[in-house]
């Protein structure tokens, strides 16, 4: 654990995606983690993401997407963010996030390539993935400072 | 406490000031007698005493064992058109949002809002307006706080008296505090603490406050609340507090709505629960608290009618046009005629006709302000549903309250207002389905408002024991239909 106020993220499925149970899972697992989590539940518009992540002074957006429209739901995400005011907010995104059967190298380069920081697949282990997102928020910090 | 034997009651509005004697034998109300005479704006404690002693008169007259001595004296004041708000937030759907029902169930009326930082033009436009209070809000507990002290440090140089009220993050609140040391600065607890968590009594209770020192300043109020040994309320607070007993003291009237329509605003306060939780259903956005009041400045029959002419034109003019074409010259000049004087009851039969076309238009765009709506939104699950706002559908009663409807208590604006209000194929709007509308006869609703925080139960009782359904004129009158 790191001294100081615990890191504010914000969390929530985008779109018109109603899947839940992962969403409320990652919300117990970060909150145990030492998280402060916003959670905006389901069928969450980028601006809800960008809105709640202003008032929060969250330093990430956790985006999940399970239905395989997530290429469209996060088209421009990034883009949005610098114009709000958000450029340096870390964007996470993970799930389902296309339809078929594509390697998962081709998605994480695709979402990388459209400004999000970390990709993940369906399947992923959280501790592992809360320890990169520790580290990533204090590089930030760092590099801000 | 119980409640006292006698109390007087007097509500000083910006034209007429009214009051009333009520009785309480065994926590059982009763309205003893009633009284109004025109506000003496220069001198407000005037016509106070004027209305004072002729209730009193009247009620020795109707029972000769009424004492003033022994009555409980309370008064609310709506005069100079209420507190003047500029309500400033980050994130319009988020704090500012929140700022201006914080606002608004206060008792106040929001001038302006502000998003985001105030720049130079903002703080020229607060100069002007120098709003009674400033209501400075944004981010959540240990959030954002780069907004807060930039526009903290816009309003230090501004030329302004308002007072500042401080109620956002509380992380930023001592720095806050510490650039507006030389102003007039207060503060409450954060109105959002969390991201679409609305906690808006402790600002509610700050404006309140500050309410009584702006008010009682000048206009001889404040000898009267010293004479008194009461402070005044804010009309609208006696109101809500009216609603919020109502709502709690009285299963019946447990989901209920009021219609306040007024010379110069149209009032709407809701006491019900705000979102169902229905399957298929997502609530987006601040839930908001059970009960609220929103307050539309555009929406009035006397000082606002050329606002609302403006604003409900579409509504006016589908009314206007089942009529023949001279009909429209007249309605226009009417609002011509109202604007320059408000204090005029309408003369004729066309006149009352006129004012009962606006009253509908005011109820109509200040419930559909007040209201949520929801989206239809096709998932790979199938259609599912978005909603912002309160969800209204659930009030079984509302009540119709203000001077209009005082003289016109056989008038169902509210079901003819919904049915004006056609909805949309993929937007549904969360009205009131189907309620049974009450009219406040003797409009004792902000007389009997003035006790309600201090004897819920007893104001609740005897509010409920005045109102009458209105549904038995519209059967009258449908009856008189060839």
């Amino acid at each position: 654990m790191t001294a100081g106020p615990p890191h504010c993220i914000v969390l929530g499925v985008i779109g018109a995606d109603c899947h839940s149970v992962g969403n409320t899972i990652l919300d117990a697992f970060f909150t145990d983690a030492g998280f402060k989590v916003v959670n905006l539940g389901v069928m969450v518009s980028q601006d809800e993401f960008i809105d709640a992540a202003i008032e929060s002074d969250a330093k990430a957006i956790l985006v999940s997407s399970l239905y395989g429209h997530g290429e469209i739901d996060c088209a421009g995400f990034r883009g949005r963010c610098i114009e709000r005011g958000l450029g340096g907010v870390l964007l996470y995104v993970g799930g389902n996030l296309v339809v078929g059967r594509r390697p998962f190298a081709e998605v994480e380069a695709k979402f990388k390539a459209m400004g999000f920081d970390r990709v993940f697949p369906p399947g992923v282990d959280l501790d592992a993935a809360a320890a990169l997102l520790r580290a990533d928020i204090e590089e930030a910090a760092h590099a801000r400072a | 406490m119980p409640a006292p034997r006698w109390a007087v009651c007097v509500d000083i509005g910006s034209t007429f000031t009214k009051g009333a004697v009520f009785g309480f034998e065994g926590g059982v109300g009763r309205l003893v007698a009633r009284a109004e005479a025109p506000t003496t704006t220069e001198d407000l404690a005037r016509g106070f005493e004027t209305v004072r002693k002729e209730v009193a008169a009247r009620a020795r007259a109707r029972e000769p064992g009424f004492s003033p001595g022994e009555a409980a004296v309370r008064f609310s004041s709506s005069s100079r058109g209420g507190l003047r708000i500029a309500a400033i937030g980050i994130v319009p759907d988020l704090t500012l949002s929140v700022a201006r029902l914080a606002a608004a169930s206060a008792g106040g009326k929001v001038v302006k809002s502000f998003a985001y930082t105030l720049t130079a033009a903002d703080v020229a436009a607060l100069e002007a307006l120098d709003p009674d209070i400033v209501l400075l809000t944004g981010g959540t507990d240990g959030g954002d706080e780069k907004h807060n002290l930039a526009n903290a440090a816009a309003l230090a140089g501004a030329r302004i008296t308002s007072t500042i009220l401080y109620a956002g993050n509380r992380a930023a609140r001592d720095a806050v505090v510490e650039i507006l040391a030389a102003r007039n600065c207060i503060a409450a607890d954060n109105v959002m603490p969390e991201v679409g968590v609305v906690r808006v009594e402790p600002a509610r209770e700050a404006i309140r406050r500050v309410f009584l020192r702006r008010i009682v300043e000048g206009k001889g109020l404040a000898a009267l609340a010293a004479a008194l040994g009461t402070d005044p309320k804010p009309t609208p607070l006696a109101v809500y507090e009216m609603v919020r007993a109502l709502s709690e003291e009285c299963p019946e009237w447990r989901d209920v709505c009021v219609l306040d329509i007024g010379g110069a605003t149209t009032d709407c306060y809701s006491a019900v629960e705000p979102f169902r939780g229905e399957p298929g259903v997502v609530l987006h956005g601040i839930r908001e608290p059970r009960l609220t009041r929103t307050v539309e400045g555009d929406c009035g029959l006397r000082v606002s009618a050329e606002a609302l002419w403006e604003s409900g034109r579409a509504l006016i003019e589908r009314e206007l046009a089942a009529a023949p074409p001279e009909e429209a010259a007249a309605f226009a000049a009417h609002i011509a005629r109202v604007t320059e004087r408000p204090a005029q009851a309408p003369a004729s039969a066309e006149e009352s006709r006129f004012d009962a076309i606006m009253a509908r238009a005011c109820a109509a765009l200040a419930l559909k302000r007040h209201a949520g709506a929801m989206r239809a939104v096709y998932t790979a699950g199938g259609k599912a549903w978005v909603q912002r706002g309160k969800d209204l559908r659930g009030v079984t009663r509302a009540i119709g309250t203000g001077g209009y409807l005082a003289r016109n208590a056989e008038d169902d604006f509210l079901a003819r207002a919904l049915a004006a209000l056609a909805p949309e194929p993929e937007e549904r709007f969360l009205f009131p389905e189907a309620p049974v509308l009450y009219a406040d006869r003797d409009h004792v609703v902000p007389l009997i408002g003035s006790l309600a925080a201090e004897w819920p139960r007893e104001a609740a009782q005897l509010l409920a024991a005045r109102l009458r359904p209105v549904a038995e004129g519209v059967e009258r009158e449908r009856d008189r239909r060839p």
